[in-house]
């Protein structure tokens, strides 16, 4: 319980300290959003307006303030350059990006568990190693370069079997749910390959061992065959390492989502967010990388508190010294 | 290993459970055995093949009996997994059958939506305070209109003033307007909006507003006429107005005006999502006779050039502007496309910082301006960009071809270089700044030229907006490059404020005078002085007069080509789908 | 690890066949670095803006790029910055996390504890947020790139490596060292390090690959490896703009650094293999040195 407490105080010390870093990165940058709604063409005393109008004259410790109260209360503000809800826009935003990460891990797992799996019970060593090499390949291939072989191959009016979307996510959203999935499909999938090919290594070699291990040997006494062992006491062994690894694979996946979604031209979170740094509409690129950073350290808490529930084992451990 | 993010570092092959990394089930610092981290704990042991069986040995049994209860429960979870990609599989198919079905469907016919692709999105919609021509672009002539016009060809047309007069010392204009008109809420447009609106962008000085300095007085004499007095004569006028200092707003509406727009033109503003897509709906009751011929434009952003062209081959648009030279030529071998280059004020200006440390020597910055190949830079973009010579592109008054002040040539700039005291020995170094828009290949480019001269530069590509700080307002740099898209914007080479730092009062003089000038002929004669001697002092490079290529499809009719980075009407646009 | 101790292990990594693979990458890409430091076929700067995106010749083996330059050259001068950009992290990435091993070994309590809950707070943020944030306020840099990674791998070796750590901190050698008045750090540099050398070893050169990775993302979108620096991602975020004009193009720079960051991979994967004296049966061999202390820490537990 008091390491329950102690993990949780140390989430919201971390918030806080993502808050002071990302306020203070922004800080230094050259350039302000005044001049760039100003443009080429503007005299010194229209940026002066602008820049006064916006409220970037206030003192610092006065911004901060100001921005963190409104974070506490939930409201992010509104962007200096759009005009409109931070919170808002992030919704709609948010929509693109997190349906991609779900699917792009739904790929990854429907791939790298079951190849995994297989990798794990094939016996010929040609079988092994060929297991062994795609993993291997799958993992190395950078997300630009694989989205863009995807395309090459898949692209609609681009590739050699031209039939998925490759760019742009439908103007009516998820109100046509079938265009809005087949329009992230060649993204997820960029993403999910990557992916999939850690988790195939991470089930494959977990399987390994608990092989060699006692409980399958148990099952096998139970009458169960040596696959039927692996798949079913095997894996359920080796799940709550599973969730660690893709609870934080998806902090390694974000790198290429962020990516795809440039190449794609999905207008996701990553996308505005390379977008609003170069407007330097820093109200809404801090209220983003604040928001972004506490998801990922949201993401490790759950993880770290899925994997104590979920491990048979350490609940049993917890018995014994309750005892 | 429990917390490890990288996956593949477990790769123990065929290992025994001896195995030194084997096993560590709890993530760190979480474990309960982790409170006292000085003494043995089976957790974080290596060699638990020892211990874990202890830990492990009740729920071995859990486990197997849970297995032995519920046996279905794993096979139900596999079949739904099955199911879940049969679906999946066959929706696919579906919708890739009846999207092969639909395209026949339509044949022959006038398409109700057209969607064209454009690349720079407008961030807001609010054209009053926002600068960039990404505004002027969707907005001018579609949704807002001006008191006046411009044409294709650069020239002022009648827009919501049908007349106008100007007095013979250059100072009344007298505008009438036309008659009926409303905004697309209803609201009557008459005299009172536009006084109203140009006396708002003064006394706000919303953008541009500047144009209107020599402005005395904007009064509506009735409803229909509209006078403005001068304090001095000021040639430019019609044409200033033509762009956003004579948009004509709705003084009685109120709407956000960064995410809505109502204005007077053929089109409403049905939508708008920020850096994605407008979309333009046809207005049935708009007052003009140049009514929309399409009902519904949609207007797609596609910062991602590949993804322009994917959407133009996969048919998503129907014509895409700008489109890259290069990537061009997939179209212009093609039958049914359209690809055509148009004029453009576009000048792709390569700033010599007249008052740098080095460039402030004349004889380096012409040294500089032999040294480029500006015809290896047009062709390495793919040719369709014309040269220029000096600050007035062709479709601008005053235009006089000045390209062979400066012709390439490296022998006479290494002398030039030598005369002002440059040697192998002692390098000129020049940092160049510029803004990543524009790529990174004319920087390489550059350099490379400027190496054979044995002018070393360093390129630096940055954000828009940090160049706007380091160049722009502390005109701190020695060489950068801009795309001054602008039209009539000669101003720059007269205010030796602006950030070239370029400073020659005989031109200051010519241009103030070409400003009062009361005749067109004696407008344009002394801008095209003044032009020559700006560029016989070489405060920079133009390197080339863009000329924005598009692309459409054959069926696609009434689509500008020039100028249209800027002005872009679209009530002419009609999409006939092949028979 | 001894001298005859490496030896066996690159002997039994080169008998391998995908460790001699990788071997043979690594020690390419080593040498291609190396000479394109005073040989590239053309100069970088060597550009003719009427033969761009010219197809593969004998002239250029791989073609031209945008401005004309040779794409050959341009990859050549890249693998010594990626070489530059990995050493550095790497190296950056085993300092800081041997540093927070070394807290979390701490006798400290306080430190140690802080060193395991920090590590849990931050061991999820992703790369390109890090990048980000150092990117807005620094620009485009190389160090982007190496900070970056480094922040995020650091934290991940101290994770990995602790188990193994620990193990041989509570050693009684370890034990009878600081008895005998050695320092900490003494303790940490002469018997902790060489301890888990092998398992660090491994998972830098995983490491190396990711960083390669992290380089082409990050520069395509405009946070890594400035313009205008040779680099792959550079050569690879050039090329993606006329992908459907000039396919092949795009093909070489992918292809490079799939294969150095399979062969990155392979290689670790076969120093696993080669260090582990369970599976490597010529590290069994009576030897003279006595370094087997890993089996001599777990024989001490076992007793």
């Amino acid at each position: 319980m008091l390491a329950v407490v102690r993990r949780l105080l140390l989430f919201v010390a971390a918030l806080f300290g993502m808050s002071l870093l990302v306020f203070a990165a922004l800080r230094i940058l050259p350039g302000d959003v005044a001049s760039v709604m100003a443009g080429v063409n503007a005299t010194p005393q229209r940026v002066e307006a602008l820049r006064e109008q916006l409220g970037l004259n206030r003192s610092i410790a006065e911004q901060y303030g100001s921005w963190l109260g409104g974070v506490l209360r939930g409201d992010f503000g509104t962007s200096l350059l759009t005009g409109r809800s931070i919170s808002a826009q992030i919704g709609v935003r948010s929509q693109v990006t997190f349906p991609l990460i779900a699917l792009g891990m739904l790929i990854a797992l429907l791939i790298g568990i079951p190849a995994g799996c297989a990798g794990a019970l094939a016996t010929s060593r040609p079988a092994r190693q060929s297991f062994r090499a795609i993993s291997i390949i799958g993992g190395s291939i950078p997300a630009l370069w694989g989205g863009l072989l995807l395309i090459l191959l898949f692209g609609r009016g681009v590739g050699l079997i031209g039939i998925l979307p490759s760019q742009g996510f439908p103007q009516q959203g998820w109100q046509n749910p079938l265009q809005a999935v087949m329009s992230l499909l060649l993204p997820a999938m960029t993403v999910g390959i990557i992916v999939a090919a850690g988790i195939m290594r991470y089930t494959r070699s977990a399987l390994n061992e608990v092989m060699g291990s006692s409980f399958i040997d148990m099952g096998m006494a139970c009458g169960m065959t040596r696959r039927q062992a692996t798949l079913r006491i095997g894996l359920r062994i080796i799940a709550p390492q599973l969730v660690s690894v893709i609870g934080l694979t998806l902090a390694e996946m974000i790198t290429g989502v962020v990516v795809v979604e440039n190449l794609f031209a999905l207008q996701g979170l990553g996308s505005m967010l390379i977008t609003d740094v170069g407007n330097r509409d820093l109200l809404t690129v801090q209220s983003e990388l604040f928001l972004l950073s506490a998801f990922f350290l949201t993401i490790g808490l759950v993880v770290d508190m899925l994997h104590q529930l979920i491990d048979p084992r350490l609940r049993a451990v917890k018995g014994g010294i309750q005892q | 290993m429990s917390g490890n993010i990288e996956p593949g570092t477990t790769e123990p092959e065929n290992k025994e459970p001896e195995n030194i990394e084997a096993e560590s089930t709890a993530p760190g610092g979480t474990g309960p055995g982790n409170k006292d981290s000085a003494g043995p704990q089976p957790e974080y042991d290596a060699s638990t093949s020892e211990t874990t069986p202890d830990a492990a040995s009740g729920s071995t049994d859990e486990t197997l009996n849970a297995l032995s209860k519920k046996p279905k429960g794993r096979r139900n979870w596999l079949l739904a997994l099955i199911a879940l990609i049969v679906v999946i599989a066959v929706s696919a198919g579906a919708w890739v059958f009846s999207s092969l079905r639909s395209t026949p469907a339509s044949t022959g016919t006038v398409a109700k939506s057209v969607t064209i692709g454009l690349k720079l999105a407008p961030t807001n919609l609010d054209i009053r305070n926002e600068s960039g021509s990404a505004l002027d672009q969707v907005l001018i002539g579609n949704v807002y209109q001006g008191l006046v016009a411009r044409s294709s060809e650069n020239k002022v047309v009648p827009a919501i003033a049908k007349s106008w007069s100007k007095s013979d010392d250059g100072l009344t204009y007298t505008f009438t307007l036309n008659t009926g008109m409303h905004f697309s809420n209803g609201d009557v447009l008459d005299a009172n909006d536009v006084v109203w609106s140009i006396r708002e962008l003064v006394d706000k000085q919303y953008t541009d507003a500047d144009v209107l300095s020599t402005m005395k007085s904007i009064t509506a004499t009735d409803d229909n006429t509209v006078v403005i007095t001068l304090n001095k004569p000021y040639s430019a006028l019609l044409w200033a107005l033509s762009g956003r200092a004579g948009l004509v707003f709705d003084k009685d509406a109120s709407y956000d005006a960064k995410t809505q727009a109502v204005g007077s033109g053929p089109f409403l503003l049905s939508s708008f999502r920020q850096g994605d897509s407008i979309t333009l709906t046809a207005d049935g009751k708009y007052w003009g006779s140049d009514k929309a011929k399409t009902q519904e434009i949609i207007i797609r952003y596609f910062a991602d050039d590949n993804a322009a062209v994917n959407a133009l081959k996969s048919g998503d648009v129907q014509v895409l502007a700008p489109i890259t030279e290069n990537l061009a030529s997939t179209f212009s071998n093609n039958d049914d496309y359209v690809v055509k280059a148009g004029d453009d004020t576009d000048k792709f200006v390569l700033a010599f910082n007249s008052k740098g440390t080095s460039t402030s020597d004349k004889r380096v910055r012409q040294a500089i301006r032999y040294a480029i190949n500006n015809e290896e830079l047009i062709a390495a973009r793919g040719g369709s960009d014309a040269a220029l010579g000096g600050p007035i592109p062709s479709l601008d008054p005053g235009y006089e071809d000045l390209t062979d002040l400066y012709p390439y040539n490296p022998t006479k700039a290494k002398s030039l270089l030598a005369e002002a005291g440059y040697s192998t020995a002692k390098p000129l170094t020049l940092r160049f700044e510029y803004a990543n828009i524009y790529g990174t290949e004319i920087g390489d480019q550059l350099k490379s030229q400027l190496k054979a001269v044995g002018i070393d530069l360093q390129v630096n590509v940055v954000e828009f907006s940090a160049w706007l700080q380091d160049v722009y307002t502390n005109k701190d740099y020695d060489l950068s490059l801009v795309d001054h898209n602008e039209s009539h914007d000669f101003y720059q080479w007269a205010d030796p404020e602006y950030y070239y730092n370029y400073d020659n009062p005989k031109v200051q003089e010519l241009y103030a005078k070409a400003l009062a000038a009361t005749s067109d002929e004696e407008e344009e004669s002394l801008l095209r002085q003044a032009a020559r001697l700006v560029s016989e002092d070489a405060p920079a490079d133009w390197l080339f007069n863009y000329r924005v290529t598009t692309a459409r499809v054959k069926g696609l009719s009434g689509f500008p080509v020039n100028l249209n980075q800027s002005l872009l009407p679209l009530w002419n646009v009609t999409m006939r789908n092949p028979a | 690890m001894n001298r005859r101790r490496s030896a066996i292990v690159l002997t039994s990594i080169w008998s391998t066949a995908t460790g001699r693979f990788s071997l043979i990458v690594m020690s390419c890409w080593l040498l291609v670095a190396l000479l394109s430091l005073v040989w590239t076929p053309y100069s970088l700067w060597a550009t003719d803006g009427f033969h761009v995106w010219q197809s593969p010749s004998w002239s250029h083996p791989l073609g031209t790029d945008g401005s004309g330059a040779d794409v050959l050259s341009w990859l050549m001068a890249g693998s010594a910055t990626n070489l530059l950009i990995v050493l550095l992290a790497v190296i950056l990435t085993a300092i800081c996390g041997l540093l927070l091993v070394a807290a979390m070994l701490s006798s400290h309590l306080g430190l140690s504890q802080l060193a395991v809950v920090v590590i849990d707070a931050l061991i999820s943020l992703p790369t390109v947020l890090v990048a980000l944030i150092l990117a807005v306020p620094f620009g485009p840099s190389i160090m982007v790139i190496v900070v970056a990674c480094s922040f995020g791998y650091s934290l991940n070796l101290a994770r990995i490596v602790r188990p193994q750590a620990m193990l041989v901190a509570r050693s009684a050698y370890v034990e009878s060292a600081l008895s005998n008045g050695a320092s900490a750090g003494r303790v940490l540099m002469t018997h902790i390090v060489p301890n888990i050398l092998p398992l660090l070893l491994v998972q830098l050169s995983m490491c190396a690959g990711t960083v390669i990775l992290a380089e082409s993302g990050l520069t395509y979108l405009g946070i890594g490896v400035p313009s205008s620096v040779a680099s792959w991602g550079h050569s690879l975020a050039t090329s993606v703009k006329f992908i459907n004009v000039y396919p092949l193009a795009v093909i070489w720079p992918g292809l490079v650094v799939t294969v150095v960051v399979v062969a990155l991979n392979l290689f670790g994967d076969a120093l696993r293999d080669a260090v582990d004296p369970l599976e490597n049966p010529r590290l069994r061999n009576p030897s003279p040195a006595p370094s087997e202390k890993t089996q001599e820490a777990a024989d001490v537990r076992e007793s």
